[in-house]
């Protein structure tokens, strides 16, 4: 390709999963005040990863060629898939984290960390009893069903909520219309040609640092290959794994929808999941061929923290989906409200003719969260056309930011890019960032962006209340309308839980 | 090349030039620092967010070193071509008081300052270092910053001449003054200039500045400028420097309690121009209106980079401006509105819009907003397009061929910004007649 | 019967401002509709929001007795669940928020206020579908979000109608004649005169005596500086016609 899709400045990284324990070094001078809560609750990871003696399921902490070696063979990999890995880690190692997004980061000890260790059964609680009330408590309010309400705390799932059944269930019925849903590992065995074709053809090993950190260690993940012409008939979902979402926090999603096949994926759970990980570093790749159409979904509510800013989840991803043929489309979706920090680009590389773009998203931050996300569409096709519709609600001490690159590359004849990015403001602490980029190389493109930041009104607040709406309920009701635009293109179930989500997501902002 | 390598040559002419000892001791001490700072960083790199769109090559390929007779205390005498004899025309249909600057260096004979009211002081910055030397220290205590940006670092090591305007509390001047810099040299020379405006509280003025020359001087100015409590200035700037030129510019406001400044930037000229704009609004119920258009095209690569500092309450800013692309040309806009906390009732409004007229023009645009208070109104657009073909039709169904077509819809879409500024017909007419002229010579290619 | 609204001596500002209400005294039994009129800053407005609990004032004095109990006391989500229902001047714009999602999210927090069985989506619409011909209103307003891109005379008609499915005791009409062309006023008039109920008390507050020709006053009281300067039946109205506010600006002073 005739760019450089890395862009120094904007590499845009995207990803999110779990896995072993890292640790922080605490020789920064100035010492954020999550470092010390990143320090205990890396240790506590440790508690979990590691016991006295280290098992054999177990890598040795830091990254090195052995560990990824050790990886590989752990996984029974073919000889591509570890040379794969070695020249991700062969790049990783030249590069070094980016800094230019609005995030204040605690410093990651990368060496610090272990990078392989098997699911263990016994690692989490043994029942809801000895789950954080709080956590409950949430789960109640979202309406989660008591039985998956375990398997989100990650009470050993197989007891509980037999996912594992549910998942055959619909696996068979996939497989009479030759849709492939399954973790990457099994792909790797079963469907070696279709994985090797496609892994990194979307996000190369050395896109960005966090991608080439994925490329070298990711555990494992989904993915998912629907056949020429077939219409998937239900949203596929990593609700069904939920055994399987367990095993990495450097996540890997394969998605390819082969000409004219139509396929829509949900990623996430509405609930808060327990996870003893800091650090998520996924990758997702999205493929659609001629005339295919990929919807992918994420419900984001990874630990945000408390609200001193103590613990959460550090969530890096990168997902990036190519429009490999003409009349391709890719939508995004997501609602973002938890992590203590969140950094997704989730993108289009609009490469065929008429290929269509989407990115549909609602980020919050409430107490001391930041995120820092939004989308790149890339027109490269002629007739490429692309939406971008991003809410941002910040509340607390939190700090939001949308960040947006818009490119129209020199043959992109008669694209049209539309974006809108709203931000709304809770309180006086909070802050709310707009960065788009937009490059323009074809003078018949047609780029249009707008931007507003506003607070909600209080005569919003007032009228609602007049009627008889308590506070919190006048809130989220004004907030669930600004986001309107976002959830409407979520799926049905899933607008649902997301409204709900949002919510709980605002409690403790206004009063 | 290292910084070390690409510095050296600008430390070396910043020792051997001669005069600058003549100058109070704390501006020299201040040009020594200044130095130091630019021979620790160089020139920006695109690696720095605010600097990754230019291609600074034509600027940094070979050092351009200050004219030599545009360094300080160098005479009149010493200009190596000698300037014209008549005075270029002015901009304005009305009386103006004139300063006039050839290759960065006041030239009285072509100049004409008028009787002044009582309270102002106008005049070249070399005669105010000498008779007025605290507003020159007034206006470095107001611009001046540790780390500021490499361009300001060298100009306050080299800047030789420019203008100055301060206004005593209340003094309104009616006529306008006019600041004309003529850049004239067949070598690659710098022309550091360095101006202030200091307007005192309740006080009124309208400066409008331009440039143009030949041949590839390098203009680099920096203007300092402070509009005190409820102070209006209205300060136009035209940028019409040769094709061969480079031009970069840091104009840096600071507005107290309820004071207005008005700004439009109209690019024309350069190959390769910078122009940064930096207010803070500092003062409850201070206003700023930017507004401007670039008008680009061969080779040109333009950055226009507005950074507004939303400081106290019930501030506003408007700002437009509006890029025309055409050939392979290359515009940039950077801006940024920041609402720091406390800054209710904030109204800020950003637009940039650009036509792209050739296949192989190209627009970077970068409206960015930074907001750290919540009873606020910030909005910004962006657009990219070109002629909307309908009305195009519409025209040429109307019996108008082509080019008068498109020059009429070109005209149309830039001349809005002008009407947005309102800046009355007088101020106005100035940016018509070059808008047009450009018009005249890019001719009616697609 | 007991009154419904007791006012005593009641003093407000806006926040940090100067005083508008200075001493009101007003007593209001069910049943009865009662006009307040006056001009432009007596503290009509004031009144209103200070009843429904609108932030940004301050009382400074005096009780306001509602059904019994202090009503300053609560908030102005539990005043509205209590029955106090406030058509407003400028009914504001709520965008992305679904007119009926609104109403029946308002009118289900009420009934779990009073211990009734909230309403399901085809309950309402029945509620809805009675009310609407009750007050001879189209339905095409009710999938518009709240308010958005309504002309003056649909926000005042959007009113009524939440009004009429809230069922309020006591509803306070704030210059909801305002803006409104004789076509409106009387679609309006008819909604509020058929919602007029022996259990329910109704103040119109407005500066023009139009609004009476169509929903008739029990009581008609003239407010001015902050203070009712005089009280009647419909015929004060009716004189304040033709003698002005200014006669009894200059009596009360």
């Amino acid at each position: 390709m005739g760019f450089d899709l890395a862009m120094p400045d904007l590499a845009m990284p995207e990803a999110a999963t779990p896995n072993p324990a890292v640790t922080v070094s605490a020789d920064s001078a100035e010492t954020p005040d999550t470092l010390e809560s990143f320090v205990s609750a890396a240790n506590e990871g440790y508690k979990y990863g590691f016991v006295t003696d280290i098992e054999a399921d177990e890598a040795e902490p830091g990254l090195t060629e052995d560990t990824v070696r050790f990886i590989s063979a752990k996984k029974g990999e073919p000889e591509w898939l570890l040379s794969w890995r070695l020249k991700a880690f062969q790049r990783w190692q030249q590069m070094s984290d980016p800094q230019w997004a609005k995030l204040k980061i605690a410093p990651i000890d990368f060496q610090g960390a272990c990078y392989y260790s098997a699911p263990k059964q016994n690692a989490g609680p043994k029942s809801l009893d000895e789950v954080d009330p709080e956590l409950l408590k949430t789960y109640e309010k979202l309406g989660i069903p008591l039985g998956e309400r375990a398997a989100l705390a990650g009470v050993a799932v197989d007891a509980v909520f037999d996912s594992v059944s549910v998942a055959t269930t619909y696996k068979e019925k996939l497989g009479e219309l030759g849709i492939i849903f399954c973790s990457f590992g099994e792909a790797v065995r079963e469907h070696g040609d279709l994985v090797r074709k496609y892994l990194g053809s979307v996000v190369p090993q050395g896109d960005n640092f966090f991608a080439a950190l994925n490329s070298a260690v990711f555990s494992d993940g989904s993915f998912v290959y629907v056949p020429p012409g077939v219409r998937c008939p239900m949203e596929l979902s990593t609700y069904f794994r939920i055994n399987a979402a367990k095993t990495g926090q450097f996540e890997r999603t394969l998605l390819i929808a082969d000409k004219g096949s139509h396929v829509s994926y949900l990623e996430g759970c509405t609930a808060p999941q327990r996870d003893e990980n800091q650090l998520h570093a996924a990758v997702v790749e999205l493929i659609a061929l001629e005339d295919a159409e990929i919807k992918y979904s994420t419900v984001q509510n990874w630990y945000p923290g408390d609200a001193e800013g103590r613990g959460g989840i550090y969530n890096f991803v990168t997902k990036r989906g190519a429009c490999r043929g003409d009349r391709a489309k890719i939508s995004w979706a997501q609602v973002e409200t938890g992590s203590a920090i969140t950094w997704k680009y989730p993108s289009c590389l609009l490469e065929g003719d008429h290929s269509v773009g989407a990115f549909y998203s609602v980020a919050i931050t409430n107490n001391r969260q930041q995120a820092d996300t939004g989308t790149k569409m890339i027109h490269i096709g002629r007739n490429t056309s692309s939406t971008v519709i991003s809410k941002g609600i910040s509340a607390g001490r939190g700090q939001n930011t949308y960040r947006g690159q818009i490119k129209v590359m020199p043959k992109a004849e008669d694209a049209r890019n539309f974006t809108q990015c709203d931000s709304l403001l809770i309180g006086k602490s909070c802050g709310a960032h707009t960065v788009p980029y937009i490059d323009v190389r074809n003078p018949t493109a047609r780029v249009e962006h707008e931007a507003t930041t506003s607070k909600i009104s209080e005569d919003q607040m007032f009228y609602c209340q007049q009627r008889g709406l308590p506070q919190e309920d006048a809130l989220s009701l004004i907030v669930n309308g600004f986001c309107k635009e976002v959830l409407k293109e979520l799926p049905m179930e899933f607008a649902v839980e997301a409204q709900k989500l949002l919510a709980v997501s605002l409690e403790g902002s206004v009063g | 090349m290292t910084i070390s390598e690409q510095v050296a040559p600008f430390v070396r002419a910043f020792r051997t030039a001669p005069g600058i000892s003549d100058e109070p001791e704390w501006l020299c001490a201040h040009r020594d620092a200044s130095i130091r700072h630019f021979a620790a960083t160089g020139f920006p790199t695109r690696s720095a967010e605010s600097w990754r769109f230019t291609d600074l090559r034509p600027l940094t390929a070979s050092p351009i070193l200050p004219a030599p007779d545009a360094v300080p205390n160098a005479s009149e005498r010493a200009l190596a071509d000698p300037p014209p004899s008549d005075p270029p025309p002015s901009e304005l249909s009305v009386p103006t008081h004139r300063i006039i600057l050839v290759n960065g260096r006041f030239i009285p004979r072509l100049s004409r300052i008028g009787a002044l009211p009582p309270g102002v002081w106008l005049g070249s910055t070399a005669d105010t270092v000498k008779a007025r030397p605290g507003l020159i220290a007034a206006a470095f205590d107001a611009s001046e910053i540790v780390g500021s940006q490499p361009f300001a670092a060298l100009n306050a090591a080299f800047f030789a001449d420019g203008f100055v305007l301060a206004l005593e509390p209340g003094a309104v001047l009616e006529t306008p003054i006019e600041v004309i810099h003529l850049g004239r040299t067949d070598t690659p020379v710098a022309f550091h200039l360095r101006n202030a405006i200091i307007a005192g509280s309740g006080s009124r003025a309208t400066v409008i500045e331009s440039t143009e020359g030949s041949g590839p001087g390098w203009t680099n100015a920096v203007t300092a400028i402070t509009v005190d409590a409820d102070a209006s200035l209205r300060h136009i700037r035209i940028q019409n420097d040769g094709s061969e030129a480079i031009h970069t510019a840091l104009t840096r406001a600071t507005l107290a309690r309820g004071a207005r400044y008005e700004n439009f930037a109209l690019t024309l000229g350069a190959r390769l121009s910078r122009q940064d704009i930096q207010v803070a609004l500092s003062g409850e119920g201070a206003s700023v209106a930017l507004n401007g258009a670039y008008l680009l095209r061969g080779e040109q690569e333009a950055t226009f980079a507005p950074h507004v500092d939303h400081q106290a309450p019930g501030c506003r800013t408007d700002e437009v401006l509006k890029g025309v692309m055409q050939d392979h040309a290359h515009g940039v806009f950077l801006g940024t509105i920041a609402v720091r906390p406390g800054a209710d009732q904030t109204d800020a409004r950003q637009l940039n819009r650009n036509l792209l007229l050739s296949p192989w023009a190209h627009v970077d645009t970068k409206p960015e907003l930074e907001i750290l208070a919540d009873d606020v109104k910030c909005s910004h657009g962006a657009t990219v397009g070109s002629l909307d073909e309908a009305a195009l039709f519409y025209l040429q169904a109307r019996g108008l061929d082509e080019t008068t077509a498109r020059h009429m819809l070109i005209e149309a879409f830039a001349a809005d910004v002008i009407d947005t500024a309102a800046l009355g017909d007088i101020l106005s007419a100035p940016l018509r007649r070059h808008l047009r002229d450009w018009l005249g010579q890019v001719g009616g290619a697609a | 019967m007991s009154n419904l609204l007791e006012i005593h001596d009641l003093r407000a500002r806006t926040l940090g401002g100067r005083d508008i209400l200075k001493g009101i005294n007003l007593t209001i039994a069910p049943g009865e509709v009662h006009a307040i009129m006056g001009p432009n800053g007596a503290g009509k407005s004031t009144l209103s929001s200070v009843l429904a609990g609108k932030p940004g004032y301050e009382v400074t004095g005096g009780s306001v007795l509602y059904q019994g109990r202090d009503l300053l006391a609560l908030p102005a989500d539990a005043r509205a669940r209590e029955g106090i229902f406030l058509a407003f001047q400028y009914p504001v714009e709520i965008p992305g928020v679904n007119n009926t999602y609104f109403l029946r999210a308002a009118l289900n927090a009420g009934r779990r206020h009073r211990g009734e069985p909230e309403l399901d989506a085809a309950q309402f619409l029945k509620a809805v579908k009675e009310k609407l011909k009750l007050l001879d209103i189209s339905s095409d307003l009710l999938q518009r979000p709240v308010n958005v891109g309504f002309s003056g005379g649909e926000k005042k008609r959007n009113e009524i109608f939440q009004m009429a499915m809230l069922e309020p005791r006591l509803a306070v009409l704030d210059e909801t004649d305002s803006g409104l062309d004789i076509d409106a006023l009387r679609v309006v008039s008819n909604g509020v005169n058929r919602l007029r109920d022996p259990q329910r008390a109704i103040v119109m507050i407005t500066h023009y005596q139009r609004l009476l020709d169509y929903i008739v006053p029990d009581h008609v009281h003239v407010l001015s500086d902050g203070r009712i300067v005089a009280s009647g039946d419909k015929t004060l109205a009716a004189t304040l016609e033709q003698t002005g506010y200014a006669h009894l600006d200059s009596a009360a002073a």
